[in-house]
C-alpha cells in the first residue's frame, strides 16, 4: 500500500456513498465501495467492510432503500438505490461540506 | 414481571437474527466478487482471497458496528414515533379521549377485578407453609361437614404422625370494662397448640404453653395487636397487666403481630379447656384446625385418618356411617360459590375488555382510512412497510400506555368504594391492594391491549396499496378495511350477547328468589341482636327472665304489635344440629334446633298446623315440650313410620347455659307448625324443632318486634323499651326482616348485577362500535345516495337501506352470540335457581335487547342518510 493513502475523512463516508448512488444509479454493496476506490484513484484507504454499516444507518435515515438482485457471482445481494429523501439529504450533505471546506480554506489562507 | 420485556425483546430477537443473517450474505457476496475480479487482474486464487479480506478489513468488527448502527436507530426512531405520536393525538383530543377512555375503563376494571381474584384465590393463605394447614371434619354422608366431639378430636390429636398440631377453635365473647364503659369482645376458645397451626410468633411475650389447656391452669389470654394499640394504646408494659373478661382477671401472656389475625373478628385468645361434661362422644360441636406434618401430603393424611376411622368403629357405633375427612385450609375459607361469583365477574370484565380493544381498534381503523395519503406519501418517500407499522405501533403504545395508567388509577378508585361492598363476602385473610402483582397485571392488560389494538389496524393500514391511495382522490377506506370493521363489530355485538344472556339469566334466577314463599312474613318487622353478658345473666333463669320482661316491654311501645326473642331468625339458619331419638327406633333422626319464646309463631305468621304452639306456660320447671315443623313429621312417618307425632315423647340433646353442659331430656312434642325457611331461600326446606327458650336459655339472642308503621321509625321507642329493661345492653344488627332477606340473597345478588353491569356497559359499546361503522358508511356512501335519490328514491328506501347493512351485522352477532352463550352460560348453572342455563326466555330477551339497542345506534346514521340533498352532494363531488 502506498503511503500516501489517507483515511476517510470523518463523516464523509456518508456523502461519498449518497453521491455515489446518485450517479451511478443502484448498485450492491461491493461495487459502491469498488466505485469509491476506483474514483479516489488509490488515494483513499477504504476499509470495504465499513461501507455496510454506513448503508444500514443510511437505510434507517429513509435516504436509501433496497431492493433484491442478484450479483454477478449469482448470489441473492441487496441493491441500494437513492430515495427522493435521500437525494434532497445529499444536495444538503454536499453545500455542507462546500461551506466547510470553504470556510478551512479561507481559514488557511489567511494564516499564511 | 417476565412478560412485560419478552415481547418486544422477541420482536428485536427475530429482527436481529434476519439481519445478521442477511448482512452474512452481503459480506460472502462481497468477498467472493473482490475475489473474482482479482483472479480476473492475474493473480492467483490464494493471492486473491487474501487481497480480498485485506480490502475488507476486520469483519467481526464491521459486524459490531453493524449492530450498533442498527440498535440506535431502532430506540431512535421508537423515541421519535412516540413523539410523533402524541402530536397527532394532540391533533385530535376527541380521538384521544374516547380511545384513552374506552382502554381505562377495560383496563381497569381489568385491574381492579384481578386484584379480589389475586386476594381470594391466587394469594396462598398469608401463613408459612399454608398447603400444610387443614380443616378436619367428620362427614356424616361423603358430601356433608360435621364438627367433632371431645373425645375424637382427642383422638385425633394422639396422632403426632399426621398433624404437627391440631387445636379446636370456637367464638366466644366476653364483656370488658373499657375506660369506665361497657363494651363486648370477640374472641376465640382454642388449643394450647393453636398458633402453631398458623405458624405465627408474637410481637412480645409468648403464646399458650403446652398443659396450659389442661383442668387447673392458670387464666391467661393473648391478645391481638389491633386490641393492644386501641386498649391499652399499644403499652410496652403490656405482659405486666391484665385483661378483665366478664369480670374474671387474665394474665396477657402474649400479643400478635398486626396483620392477618387483625382482620378477622377475634381480639382475644383463650385456651379451651374440657370439662368432664364435654368428654364424650355424642357432642358434635368442635371445628376442627390442623397443620399436617412435614413431608406429609393431604392425601397420606385422609388415609391415616381412614385407617384411624376404621379403629374406631366401636366408639363410633352411634355414627356408623361418619367418615372423617382432611381438606385443605384455603378451600373452606373460600366457599364454591364465591369462587364461582368470582371467576363469573372476572369472565364478564374480560369480555368487556375485549369489546373495548374491539372499539378502540375500530377507531383506529377508521382513522387509518383518513391517514392512507399521509402512509403513502412517507412510503414513498422511502420509509420501509416496518417503519410504517412501526410508527403505527408507536401511537397504539401511547395510547395504550395513557388508557393503562388512567386504567390503574380507576381501578385505585374502584377498590377503594367497593372494599367496603365486597369485604363482607371474602374471607378474613383476603387482602385488596394494589401491590406488585396486580400492577404487573395491569402491565400485561396493556401490553394485551397493545397488540389487539395496535397491531390488526397497523397491518391493514400497511398492506394497502400505497401507490394507489397517493393516486386516488381517496374517498375513505378500501373494501377490506370495511369488511374487518365489520367484522370487530360482529364479534362485539356477539360478547354482550354472551354478557346479557348471562345477565339475564341471573336476573330471572334472582327474581324467582326473591318470590320464593319463605314461609315467614317479611314486612313491618324489625330485628335487632343482643348477647347477654355472663355478668349481668350468671344464671339460666336470669336470662329467662330478661326475654320475658323485655318482650312485655317491647308490646307496650306505640305503634307495635307483637314482639318476641329467638336464638336464630329465620333464613339465617339453626344455631345447630342435634340428633331426635325415638322410642323403639334404633335409629335417631337428625334435626335444626331453634330457641324460641311463645310470641315467636305469631310475630312470623308462622301457622300451628296441629296441637299448640309454643306457651307462656312452657316455663323452666314445666314439662319439657317441643314443636316441630311439617317436615319432621314427614320424616317421622316415613322413616319411622311414626304418624300422628303431637303428643308423643322422644329424646333430644338440649344446649346448656354459658358453661352449663348440654343435657339430654324426654321432650314431648305438643305441636306442629306450617315450615318455615330456616336456611336461606335456595336451600329446601330442613327438618326443623322448636324448643321453648324458657326452658333452654341463651346469651346469644335476637329481638323481633312487628309494628303496624314502617319498624324503623319506631326505632328510638324500641331502644328505649330496650334500655327500661336492661341499661347497660348494647343491641347490634338493627335490621329490618326485609333486609335480613335480602342479605341472604347476598350471593346471588352480587353476581347478578356485577355481571349485569358488565352486559350494560357491553351492549353500550358495541351499539357505539355498530354506530362508528353507520355512520361512516352513511359518509363514504353520500354520493351513491345521493345519485339514488337524484334517480327517484325515497328517503324511506336510503333509510331502510342502512337499516339493513345494521341488522345484518346484528343478526350475525347474535347468532355468533347465542352459540357462544350456549358454550358458556353453563358455568352459570351453579349459581342459578331453578332457572336452566338454557332458558329460552331469558336468551330471547338477549337477543331482544341487543336488536333494539342495534337499531337505536343505526337511527341515527340511517336519518343522516335520509337526510343526503341529491344537489348538494353532485355538485360538491363533481
Amino acid at each position: 500500500m502506498s503511503e500516501h493513502k489517507t483515511d476517510v475523512p470523518y463523516g464523509t463516508l456518508d456523502l461519498l456513498i449518497l453521491k455515489t448512488l446518485d450517479t451511478m444509479g443502484p448498485m450492491h454493496g461491493y461495487r459502491i465501495a469498488r466505485r469509491i476506490e476506483q474514483v479516489a484513484e488509490n488515494l483513499l484507504r477504504l476499509n470495504q467492510g465499513s461501507i455496510y454499516p454506513a448503508l444500514i444507518r443510511l437505510e434507517e435515515q429513509g435516504w436509501i432503500r433496497t431492493q433484491w438482485g442478484i450479483s454477478e457471482t449469482k448470489r441473492k445481494v441487496k441493491f441500494y438505490s437513492l430515495t427522493r429523501a435521500g437525494a434532497k439529504q445529499l444536495s444538503v450533505e454536499v453545500r455542507n461540506w462546500e461551506r466547510a471546506t470553504a470556510l478551512v480554506a479561507r481559514f488557511l489562507e489567511a494564516e499564511s | 414481571m417476565k412478560i412485560r420485556f419478552s415481547l418486544a425483546r422477541l420482536a428485536a430477537l427475530f429482527r436481529k437474527r434476519r439481519m445478521d443473517r442477511e448482512l452474512q450474505g452481503e459480506i460472502l457476496a462481497h468477498l467472493e466478487m473482490a475475489e473474482r475480479d482479482a483472479i480476473a487482474a492475474g493473480l492467483s486464487r490464494e493471492e486473491a482471497r487474501r487481497l480480498a479480506r485485506r480490502g475488507f478489513g476486520g469483519i467481526e468488527q464491521m459486524k459490531e458496528d453493524h449492530r450498533e448502527q442498527r440498535s440506535v436507530r431502532w430506540m431512535e426512531n421508537l423515541s421519535r414515533d412516540v413523539r410523533y405520536g402524541m402530536a397527532s393525538l394532540a391533533r385530535d383530543p376527541a380521538f384521544a379521549a374516547i380511545t384513552v377512555g374506552l382502554l381505562a375503563l377495560g383496563i381497569g376494571a381489568n385491574t381492579a377485578m384481578f386484584s379480589i381474584v389475586d386476594a381470594v384465590l391466587l394469594k396462598p393463605l398469608p401463613f408459612p407453609e399454608p398447603e400444610r394447614m387443614v380443616r378436619v371434619v367428620e362427614t356424616p354422608t361423603p358430601t356433608q361437614r360435621n364438627n367433632t366431639t371431645t373425645l375424637t378430636f382427642l383422638d385425633w390429636k394422639r396422632q403426632t404422625d399426621i398433624f404437627d398440631a391440631l387445636s379446636v377453635e370456637s367464638v366466644t365473647r366476653a364483656a370488658v370494662e373499657s375506660d369506665g364503659n361497657p363494651a363486648r369482645l370477640t374472641g376465640k376458645l382454642v388449643s394450647a397448640d393453636y398458633f402453631d397451626v398458623f405458624d405465627v410468633k408474637p410481637v412480645s411475650g409468648r403464646t399458650f404453653a403446652l398443659g396450659e389447656d389442661q383442668p387447673g391452669a392458670a387464666m391467661v389470654v393473648v391478645i391481638s395487636h389491633a386490641l393492644w394499640q386501641s386498649m391499652f394504646a399499644g403499652d410496652p408494659g403490656i405482659l405486666n397487666r391484665e385483661l378483665k373478661l366478664d369480670g374474671v382477671s387474665h394474665k396477657i401472656i402474649g400479643v400478635l403481630p398486626s396483620g392477618s389475625f387483625d382482620r378477622d373478628e377475634a381480639v382475644f385468645w383463650k385456651p379451651r379447656i374440657f370439662t368432664p361434661e364435654q368428654m364424650n362422644r355424642g357432642q358434635h360441636v368442635w371445628e376442627v384446625v390442623g397443620r399436617l406434618r412435614a413431608g406429609v401430603s393431604l392425601g397420606q393424611a385422609q388415609a391415616k385418618m381412614y385407617i384411624l376411622r376404621a379403629r374406631l368403629d366401636k366408639e363410633l357405633a352411634n355414627f356408623k356411617d361418619w367418615g372423617f375427612a382432611v381438606e385443605p385450609f384455603g378451600k373452606v375459607l373460600v366457599g364454591d360459590t364465591l369462587r364461582r361469583s368470582i371467576y363469573l365477574a372476572f369472565g364478564a370484565v374480560v369480555i368487556v375488555m375485549l369489546i373495548a380493544c374491539a372499539n378502540v381498534a375500530n377507531l383506529v381503523l377508521a382513522k387509518g382510512a383518513t391517514r392512507q395519503k399521509e402512509m403513502a406519501l412517507r412510503a414513498s418517500l422511502g420509509a420501509s412497510r416496518g417503519r410504517l407499522i412501526g410508527q403505527l405501533l408507536a401511537e397504539s403504545l401511547v395510547l395504550c400506555v395513557l388508557g393503562g395508567v388512567a386504567g390503574v388509577a380507576l381501578a385505585y378508585v374502584l377498590l377503594r368504594a367497593a372494599a367496603p361492598l365486597v369485604a363482607e363476602s371474602l374471607p378474613f385473610t383476603a387482602d385488596l391492594s394494589l401491590d406488585v402483582r396486580v400492577l404487573g397485571f395491569g402491565a400485561l392488560a396493556v401490553m394485551t391491549v397493545l397488540v389487539l389494538t395496535g397491531l390488526l389496524p397497523s397491518l391493514q393500514t400497511s398492506f394497502g396499496k400505497l401507490s394507489n391511495a397517493l393516486n386516488q382522490t381517496s374517498r375513505g377506506s378500501s373494501g377490506s378495511r370495511a369488511a374487518m370493521r365489520r367484522t370487530i363489530v360482529i364479534g362485539e355485538v356477539a360478547a354482550s350477547v354472551v354478557l346479557i344472556a348471562g345477565a339475564a339469566l341471573l336476573f330471572k334466577s334472582l327474581e324467582k328468589l326473591q318470590h320464593v314463599d319463605a314461609g315467614v312474613r317479611i314486612d313491618h318487622l324489625i330485628t335487632m341482636s343482643a348477647d347477654l353478658p355472663a355478668s349481668a345473666y350468671p344464671t339460666p333463669e336470669s336470662a329467662a327472665r330478661f326475654y320475658h320482661a323485655v318482650v312485655q316491654r317491647l308490646r307496650l311501645v306505640p305503634g307495635v304489635e307483637q314482639a318476641s326473642v329467638t336464638q336464630r331468625l329465620p333464613l339465617q339458619g339453626a344455631a345447630w344440629g342435634e340428633y331426635l331419638t325415638l322410642p323403639g327406633a334404633n335409629e335417631p333422626l337428625l334435626v335444626q334446633v331453634k330457641m324460641i319464646d311463645p310470641g315467636y309463631f305469631d310475630t312470623f305468621g308462622i301457622p300451628v298446623k296441629s296441637g299448640r304452639g309454643i306457651e307462656e306456660r312452657d316455663r323452666a320447671g314445666a314439662p319439657p315440650v317441643m314443636v316441630i315443623n311439617q317436615e319432621v313429621a314427614r320424616d317421622l312417618l316415613g322413616k319411622f313410620n311414626f304418624a300422628n307425632p303431637v303428643g308423643r315423647m322422644v329424646g333430644i340433646d338440649v344446649a346448656g347455659y354459658g358453661p352449663i353442659p348440654e343435657s339430654h331430656r324426654d321432650v314431648q312434642i305438643v305441636g306442629m307448625i306450617r315450615s318455615e325457611r330456616t336456611g336461606g331461600l335456595n336451600a329446601p326446606v330442613r327438618s326443623a324443632v322448636y324448643v321453648p327458650f324458657a326452658q333452654a336459655p341463651q346469651q346469644d339472642i335476637n329481638l323481633v318486634v312487628r309494628t303496624q308503621i314502617d319498624p324503623l321509625s319506631l326505632l328510638s321507642g324500641i331502644r328505649e323499651a330496650v334500655r327500661q329493661v336492661d341499661p347497660h345492653l348494647p343491641l347490634g344488627n338493627v335490621k329490618t326482616m326485609e333486609q335480613v332477606k335480602q342479605q341472604s340473597m347476598l350471593w346471588a345478588k352480587q353476581p347478578t348485577w356485577v355481571v349485569g353491569a358488565f352486559a350494560g356497559v357491553a351492549a353500550l359499546m358495541a351499539a357505539l362500535g355498530l354506530y362508528g361503522v353507520l355512520a361512516n358508511a352513511v359518509t363514504q356512501q353520500r354520493r351513491e345516495i345521493g345519485i339514488r335519490m337524484a334517480l327517484g328514491a325515497r328517503p324511506g328506501d336510503v333509510v331502510s337501506h342502512t337499516l339493513r347493512s345494521a341488522f345484518a351485522m346484528l343478526l350475525v352477532g347474535l347468532a355468533a352470540g347465542l352459540a357462544g352463550s350456549f358454550a358458556i352460560t353453563r358455568a352459570l348453572k351453579s349459581l342459578l335457581f331453578e332457572v336452566s342455563a338454557l332458558d329460552p326466555v331469558a336468551l330471547a330477551l338477549a337477543c331482544v335487547l341487543m336488536t333494539l339497542v342495534g337499531i337505536l345506534a343505526s337511527l341515527i346514521p340511517a336519518s343522516r342518510a335520509a337526510g343526503v340533498d341529491p344537489m348538494t352532494v353532485l355538485r360538491e363531488e363533481g
